[in-house]
């Protein structure tokens, strides 16, 4: 995911765009401290440790990516929904950029 | 103005779980025990006094013994209740992140659940990353080490518990936590200070 954020940030048609945040589901913050600092992750990080967020999403098994498209005076948007990591940062990219009408 | 046009939210259990594609295919295989009494057992050790030693078969062959690492390194003993449960695949794994934090404290992680190790084995391979430390089987006789300690359930398997022993031998902490969840790390990192103290 560090990769696939360097590419949004170096791409100028991307940066400022799309965002990219990540849930720690059942995490404490210490936790989210600690794995951030190892893994020198540059996007932001929320510590989830009573699973609140990770309910409403459906209590989904982790890794888990979603895609939300943030839509002027309609409701955030859905568009990508997969289980399981993605190796392939520029996959991931594209699915989101094609996902999302950004590109 | 540009407006943020999409974002990309990741629900990632960060201190937990090995390789994705390991970690979904173990999670399928889970037993979910329900919720249970949170402690169900009385402790027989203290803080400051001797660690009771033992010696248990490793998933990798031999045999480990806890006063072998006296004078050596500081050794942090992990119960968990069982294989192939969905906290304690979330524990151990997690302690693979958080390597680092245990070797800055010069302490080696023991791992120990009362399965056997055809079980102990099955359950750590599919873990995807192989665990950086010792798991111990307490099988036989079943449950003796968790029970020396007062760590071992009345249905037969041992608590969820962190032993933090110094170098000379001593129980410096001791974290018995609830049985259905995974204990914080950050309460691990405060009883690993306290191992650097003389």
């Amino acid at each position: 995911m560090n990769e696939t954020f360097q590419k949004i940030e170096a791409d100028p048609q991307l940066k400022g765009k799309v965002k990219l945040i990540g849930i720690g589901a059942g995490n404490s913050s210490f936790e989210v401290d600690y794995f951030r600092n190892n893994y020198k992750v540059p996007f932001p990080l929320f510590a989830d440790p009573d699973f609140k967020i990770h309910k409403l999403v459906g209590e989904v098994r982790t890794p888990y990516y979603i895609g939300v498209k943030n839509q002027r005076g309609a409701a955030p948007k859905v568009y990508y929904s997969k289980l399981g990591g993605s190796q392939d940062p520029a996959e991931l990219l594209a699915k989101v950029l094609t996902g999302s009408g950004v590109r | 103005m540009k407006r943020i046009a999409a974002v990309l939210g990741v629900a990632v259990c960060l201190l937990a779980g090995g390789a994705p594609s390991a970690a979904q295919t173990l999670k399928d295989s889970l037993y979910n025990p329900g919720e249970l009494k949170p402690i169900d057992s009385t402790l027989k050790v203290r803080k400051g006094q001797a660690a009771p030693d033992f010696a248990l078969p490793s998933v990798s062959g031999e045999k480990v013994r806890l006063s072998q690492f006296r004078g050596k390194k500081n050794v942090v003993l992990s119960f968990v209740p069982a294989a192939f449960t969905p906290v304690c695949s979330d524990q151990w794994p997690g302690y693979n992140m958080a390597r680092a934090l245990f070797e800055q404290h010069d302490a080696i992680l023991l791992g120990i659940t009362v399965d056997n190790i055809p079980s102990l084995f099955a359950w750590t391979q599919q873990m995807g990353s192989p665990l950086w430390f010792p798991v111990l089987s307490d099988f036989w006789p079943h449950g003796a080490v968790a029970s020396k300690y007062g760590l071992l359930r009345s249905d037969g398997v041992s608590e969820r518990a962190l032993v933090f022993i110094d170098k000379k031998g001593i129980i410096r902490d001791i974290l018995v936590t609830d049985i259905n969840k995974r204990p914080d790390l950050e309460q691990c990192a405060i009883a690993l200070e306290k191992l650097d103290k003389k």
